[in-house]
């Protein structure tokens, strides 16, 4: 009975999110917002996370060297380190990494802020004064997470070159130039275009979440409390299921369309 | 007899299976005051939500000059939504806005003024409330009478027929909450608009009522003047106004 009451609660979840997303999609082609707040938003979104994502890159860059050195060296092909260290950060590591960096500060961030303005009875005013809370408050969130989620990229994928080629000189000896070398015949147009299109899922799953989690908010204090941890939760799972979709619908498509 | 602003024709309203109101009609004619008692936890602010297209009703029909609010598309509902105001409990200002960009923020968002007319209009707001020398001040800078009459300033930006003040003297001394009293009367005379407000302060309610409504039992169970009120036969009623610990009602300890 309580497993059953769980499905149907979850399901709801989900209904209600895609329901919520629906309804912004519907916003952006009807009422766009103020390209200020977009601006605004981008901004602050960046800003937020510029310094972990770039730390972060830097080490994933750094332990992606290490790990293919170790493989490469058996086959006397370390002059391909770069271009491989570079090609899985780009179609996996970076947008994964990236998605769970802004899960960890914006999405949390987000959710509780406009948690608070729903238990605080902001959105009711701004409904009351007559504007859109979608369009408002929502809508600028939602395209600054995800423009920004590309900054953010590009910044982990410079990062992570610059990790990957400092360890690569200091633990498997390929110098720097060689590192680079490589990249551009490694790192296929399908790969960018598969990073990009992670980027953009895992980016529009966090948007999603965390602002439909923070605009049905209820309860308080504690209700605010409780929407940033289910935020927390529902992004991390999220991000890994949409993972999962996109390399495998991925998988196909490149088959299909581009025979790679 | 002027007609009616608002009007609830058997409206049952509930949340996660729980129903809070039932069956209750009412009707608010133009230009009255109208004010909402009663015990707390009892939807009363539910009340004022619903009449304000805040919160949709169960069943039952919802009517504001007329109009269907659930008959109504998104659109045509901000319309009517634009000629009400609403004043809080807790006040839901903007805290990330001055006090002054409070004000400016349903003119920039559902007028046509230019920059130096919104400015203009702020002031004249500000002033009239009594808080012009807080203009560049944030919500959070200023006390709890001044956030108060900033809420009933940005209420009354759009110049709406029907307002809706959800416990305006709530947490304030009772000279303070006397003047915001006495500002939301002369506020009224001179817009000429209906006024819908909620207190538990008999008193209060006795200043600004033309008629009063005490919400118990999940309905609507008086409707009447202020006289009518004070000598009404219903012991609820006679023990909720008289302020009594004994009677029908639970008395919270």
């Amino acid at each position: 009975m309580v497993k059953q009451a769980s499905f149907y609660s979850l399901m709801s979840e989900i209904g209600g999110a895609l329901l919520f997303l629906r309804e912004v999609l519907r916003t952006l082609v009807t009422k766009p917002c103020s390209l200020h707040e977009v601006l605004l938003q981008i901004w602050r979104v960046t800003i937020q996370s510029f310094s972990t994502t770039g730390m972060a890159g830097f080490f994933v860059g750094a332990i992606m060297t290490v790990q293919f050195a170790l493989q490469m060296r058996e086959f006397d092909a370390m002059g391909y380190l770069g271009g491989l260290a570079t090609s899985g950060t780009i179609r996996e590591v970076g947008p994964l990494l990236i998605a769970f960096m802004l899960s960890g500060k914006v999405g949390a961030y987000t959710s509780a802020e406009l948690g608070t303005m729903k238990v605080t009875e902001q959105i009711d005013a701004i409904r009351c004064l007559g504007a859109d809370p979608i369009q408002e408050i929502i809508l600028p969130r939602f395209i600054g997470i995800i423009v920004s989620s590309f900054f953010l990229l590009g910044l982990g994928l410079i990062m992570s070159i610059l990790g990957g080629m400092l360890m690569g000189a200091f633990f498997a000896g390929v110098n720097p130039e060689e590192y680079i070398r490589h990249i551009p015949t490694i790192v296929t147009f399908p790969s960018i275009i598969s990073g990009l299109v992670k980027c953009f899922v895992f980016a529009v799953v966090l948007a999603t979440i965390c602002t439909y989690r923070g605009y049905s908010t209820s309860g308080g204090a504690k209700g605010v409390g409780l929407s940033v941890v289910k935020t927390a939760v529902a992004t991390m799972v999220g991000i890994v299921i949409a993972d999962w979709m996109t390399s495998f619908l991925g998988d196909v498509v490149m088959k299909l369309v581009l025979g790679a | 007899m002027a007609l009616p602003a608002i009007e609830l024709k058997n409206v049952s309203v509930g949340f996660d299976g729980e129903i809070v109101l039932q069956n209750v009609s009412l009707t608010i004619h133009e230009g009255e005051n109208f004010v909402l008692v009663g015990p707390s936890g009892q939807g009363k602010s539910v009340l004022l939500k619903l009449m304000a297209g805040l919160i949709e009703p169960l069943t039952g029909e919802v009517l504001i000059r007329g109009q269907n609010l659930k008959s109504l598309s998104r659109e045509e509902k901000q319309k009517v939504v634009c000629k009400m105001g609403m004043l809080f409990q807790k006040n839901a200002l903007f805290d990330s806005l001055s006090n002054a960009e409070n004000i400016a923020f349903p003119l920039r968002e559902v007028t046509s003024l230019s920059p130096d007319e919104i400015e203009s209009t702020v002031d004249k707001f500000l002033e009239a409330v009594g808080i012009g020398h807080a203009k560049n001040l944030y919500p959070d800078e200023i006390s709890g009478g001044m956030q108060k009459r900033l809420g009933i300033a940005r209420a009354l930006a759009l110049n709406p027929e029907i307002i809706f003040y959800d416990d305006p003297t709530a947490g304030l001394d009772p000279i303070t909450s006397r003047k915001i009293i006495e500002l939301i009367i002369d506020l009224q005379q001179k817009n000429s608009s209906t006024v819908v407000a909620i207190t538990n302060d008999m008193n209060r309610a006795y200043q600004m009522a033309d008629r009063i409504g005490m919400v118990i039992d999940k309905g609507l169970i008086l409707t009447g003047s202020v006289e009518e009120t004070k000598h009404h036969q219903d012991a609820r009623v006679h023990q909720f106004v008289r302020g009594d610990l004994e009677g029908p009602l639970m008395v919270m300890s």
